[in-house]
């Protein structure tokens, strides 16, 4: 019943997140379009950048060969949508893809785009000596050959129900003249980081660091010119401050309200939000290692049924209800509901304290003193459960989830610890439990890493809890591996449901993105990926302008705009 | 010498610190720890720490800060882009809580006892036991939210700053500084007052002061022109002692209105454990700090004709 209910609220979603919001005014070019976020980006190099904003900013400046499409299904080509590349070819043997680049796409410097760019892009990311985050996701391309300058030919190690989606999602096309004599180590400090040069339909005017990024349209785009002349990303130092920017009307988008957020956007008539499903899931994660001794198995987590047990003992609904209000839903697992390969109706351990209560009683862990809090052969069912301190949402998660437990006789301390050390901390093994989320990509199969044999054996995988059976593995490796669309569902739904019943974490919440933006913009479907990918088709009407929307573009030369100091 | 001190101790203590440069950057499924090794490499940091402070150290007597890899640029130049910021920031907040400082302190010394008197007290006392952060916050929102007659933060609009003539953005510019200037000026300007008040009082029972006011000058006068000359000396001391103070408020204040000055730099480096731009930002707060001392010193001298000789 309940799983109806959220199955409703989410059609609710995707079917608003859907419908355009357009009028019958002119869609005239111009306008601005000030976003709010709380730090700048880490680097603006497409086979770099790691933090969102700078993707949204790189996403904007670079084009990819082809876009994956809103539904972002990412098995073979289906829903993709040309871009640097108007048409591909797929080999009968399916090992090779060729992409026929447009021969009006050119760079922002007027050089046209050609096969060797294509080329370089991916063989500069697998260069070792850049240290591209991107190098891991692309290992099933073994190189790209260019037969012309108009043609570039992906070569791939096997078949793959994703490996278009592998060529041309991952990686934005880089301009080779631009980046070819800079040595790979060097690009993070050179100039031409500084002033990215891209094919996109926005091209980069100025950085100024902690103030603003700012990007103008491309009028000679071979796209055509984006509706929005102008595009700045306006850098606060926190989230609080880049909120209070748009509530006094200094910038007029902000990707993510939280909860508490919503009732003083809401006294904005001016202000609008929209919910977009994000990909993102929450979870409290149990070590199934000892943190003192990761060859052993933790004296508490090792045991499956107790971990069962803990999860009985947790209300989700009313926890994520109480944290989140209507912005997030219970999570069903290590996955989120914008796959096409996740089942809404994914058999989860219910909440029932009485039966959690049985277990741990049959476990041995009895109540043994007046506080109500259980023990067994001396040892008291207690352990820590950390947190980041800048993470409000969690913090509450994890005072709630203490409180829960505690009704079953469970002693939670709740630590809260900066960032860093908790990253620290999850990479050594060395913690009890911790909450933590994920935000992964379009492909369910990030899911290996995270959760799989293969993240919890490698030296520092990302597996941090440890959690390994080859039962899921096998039903994820087979599901990645899968070309029927119904066949891979049903595979990930037996990988999800053997997982969610050994209970290496709780899951918790997904929270549903919710961004607030000022009424005279008309905003376009939003991606699950990429609540910014559709930016260009963004426009406001002439009679909502406002000064700033009139100010003509920059004229400064990007070369001598960047970083630059201000009187 | 306390440059050094405090240049060693800073490295000691931020690479005692938990973490890792790359953690919060790289908080990424898909970023493996091979890649996480070649960006340490990159920088230096899989290097052993001593081994990494003797280059530090033989860098820093060359005059290099070393570099900064969440601004990807030279720690000198993020720097030298910040400190400017931080100095006009500190710059008007001096000239502004001393100035208002002493007449508030003129001002209750002329009403010495009444209720004007306490009431600016009580002010003063309240300001001075105020966290600067907390006094920031409530500024920010008092008159950039409820009140919206100055901007959110930051050192100019990033929206419209580039379109504006030269007086535009000069007067841009000084709306953004009004308000984390203004917190600075009334944190100050609070324990200005109260050194100032208490320095007014002792040398009004003086003999100078009893002689003028028998050569029936009125009392304005003789605040004016012979017990206030006397009783600033203590607050030039003051002048350079209040530099430590004014940086650590400065610091706080950038942060919370993302004025980018070198506090703000720093903060945000300590979060990102850009170890050489702390080190760095802490070297020149300590130049900066000293230096203050050293005009302390001067301008104590200067003032009094007795201490030049010495």
């Amino acid at each position: 019943m309940a799983a109806m209910k959220y199955a409703g609220l989410l059609c609710a979603i995707v079917a608003f997140g859907c419908v355009g919001t357009e009028s019958s005014s002119t869609k005239s070019s111009g306008g601005t379009l000030a976003i709010s976020v709380g730090g700048d980006p880490d680097v603006l190099i497409p086979s770099l950048v790691q933090s969102t904003v700078g993707v949204e900013i790189t996403d904007m400046i670079f084009d990819r060969l082809a876009d994956i499409g809103d539904s972002i299904n990412i098995l073979n080509d289906k829903g993709f949508t040309p871009r640097l590349a108007d048409r591909w070819t797929w080999a009968a043997d399916s090992l090779s893809i060729a992409f026929h680049l447009n021969p009006k796409a050119k760079w922002h410097d007027g050089v046209p785009v050609r096969s060797n760019d294509v080329r370089f892009t991916i063989a500069s990311t697998k260069d070792s000596t850049l240290g591209s985050p991107t190098a891991s996701v692309i290992t099933n391309i073994d190189s790209v050959s260019t037969p012309d300058s108009a043609t570039a030919v992906y070569w791939f190690h096997a078949r793959s129900p994703q490996q278009f989606y592998d060529a041309v999602y991952q990686l934005p096309i880089m301009p080779e003249h631009v980046w070819k004599g800079i040595p790979p180590a060097s690009w993070r400090a050179s100039e031409a980081a500084k002033n990215p040069v891209g094919s996109g339909q926005y091209r980069f005017v100025r950085w100024i660091p902690g103030a603003a990024v700012e990007l103008v349209a491309d009028t000679t785009n071979y796209r055509g010119a984006p509706k929005l002349s102008r595009l700045i990303w306006s850098i606060a130092s926190d989230f609080q401050t880049a909120l209070t920017r748009l509530l006094s009307g200094e910038t007029d988008f902000i990707e993510q309200l939280r909860p508490e957020n919503i009732a003083e956007v809401a006294k904005h008539p001016e202000l609008r939000t929209k919910q977009n499903h994000a990909l993102q899931y929450a979870f409290a994660q149990f070590n199934l290692r000892d943190p003192a001794n990761n060859a052993r198995p933790h004296p508490i987590f090792g045991n499956r049924e107790l971990r069962r047990a803990l999860t009985m003992a947790t209300d989700r609904v009313k926890l994520v209800r109480s944290v989140y209000d209507t912005l997030a839903l219970p999570a069903l697992g290590p996955t989120v509901r914008a796959y096409q390969t996740t089942d809404p109706n994914l058999t989860q351990i219910p909440f029932d304290l009485p039966r959690a209560r049985q277990i741990l009683d049959s476990l041995g862990w009895r109540i043994t003193s007046s506080d109500g809090m259980r023990a067994r052969n001396g040892r008291p069912l207690e352990f820590t459960l950390s947190v980041p301190n800048s993470s409000k949402l969690r913090v509450q998660m994890a005072v709630l989830l203490q409180e829960q437990l505690r009704q079953a006789g469970v002693k939670v301390d709740v630590e809260q610890i900066n960032y860093p050390v908790l990253l620290e901390k999850e990479r050594k093994r060395a913690f009890d439990a911790d909450i933590g989320t994920w935000s992964t990509q379009p492909s369910p199969g990030a899911v290996r890493g995270s959760w799989g044999t293969g993240g919890s054996r490698a030296t520092s995988g990302n597996n941090y809890g440890s959690y390994e059976n080859p039962v899921f593995d096998s039903y994820v490796d087979s599901a990645i591996s899968a070309f029927d669309p119904a066949k891979r569902k049903a595979l990930f739904t037996k990988a999800y449901e053997t997982i969610i019943q050994d209970a290496p974490a709780i899951w918790l919440a997904e929270p549903i993105q919710t961004v607030a933006y000022h009424s005279r913009l008309q905003l376009a479907a939003m991606r699950p990926d990429a609540w910014w990918a559709h930016i260009p088709e963004w426009w406001i009407p002439e009679d909502k302008r406002i000064p700033r929307d009139n100010t003509p573009p920059s004229a400064t030369p990007p070369a001598q705009s960047a970083g630059q100091k201000t009187p | 010498m306390i440059v050094a001190i405090v240049a060693v101790i800073t490295f000691v203590l931020i690479h005692l610190a938990p973490g890792d440069p790359f953690s919060g950057v790289m908080d990424n499924p898909n970023v493996s720890e091979a890649v996480r090794q070649t960006l340490r490499a990159q920088y230096g940091f899989d290097r052993p720490l001593p081994e990494q402070f003797v280059k530090y150290v033989s860098a820093l007597a060359h005059g290099e800060l070393g570099w900064s890899f969440s601004h990807e640029r030279p720690v000198r130049e993020v720097l030298a882009t910040a400190l400017p910021n931080t100095l006009l920031l500190m710059a008007v907040a001096l000239v502004g809580s001393f100035t208002l400082g002493i007449l508030i302190a003129l001002v209750q010394v002329a009403r010495r006892g009444s209720a004007t008197d306490h009431a600016l007290s009580g002010i003063s006392l309240l300001f001075i036991s105020m966290p600067d952060f907390w006094l920031a916050l409530l500024t920010l929102l008092a008159f950039a939210y409820w009140l919206p007659l100055f901007p959110v933060g930051g050192t100019i609009d990033p929206v419209m700053h580039e379109y504006k003539g030269f007086v535009g953005r000069i007067v841009d510019r000084l709306w953004h500084l009004a308000l984390p200037a203004l917190t600075l000026t009334a944190l100050a300007s609070a324990a200005v007052a109260r050194y100032q008040r208490a320095a007014l009082l002792d040398v009004l029972p003086a003999d100078y002061i009893r002689t003028a006011r028998l050569k029936g000058l009125s009392e304005r006068e003789i605040l004016r022109r012979h017990a206030l000359r006397n009783a600033l000396l203590p607050i030039i001391t003051m002048i350079g002692l209040s530099f430590p103070a004014l940086l650590t408020g400065t610091f706080f204040v950038e942060k919370i209105f993302s004025w980018q000055g070198m506090g703000y730099a720093v903060v945000n480096a300590i979060a990102s454990r850009d170890y050489q731009l702390v080190m760095g930002g802490v070297i020149i707060g300590s130049i900066m700090v000293t230096l203050g001392s050293l005009l302390a010193d001067l301008l104590y001298a200067l003032a009094d004709p007795r201490l030049r000789g010495q």
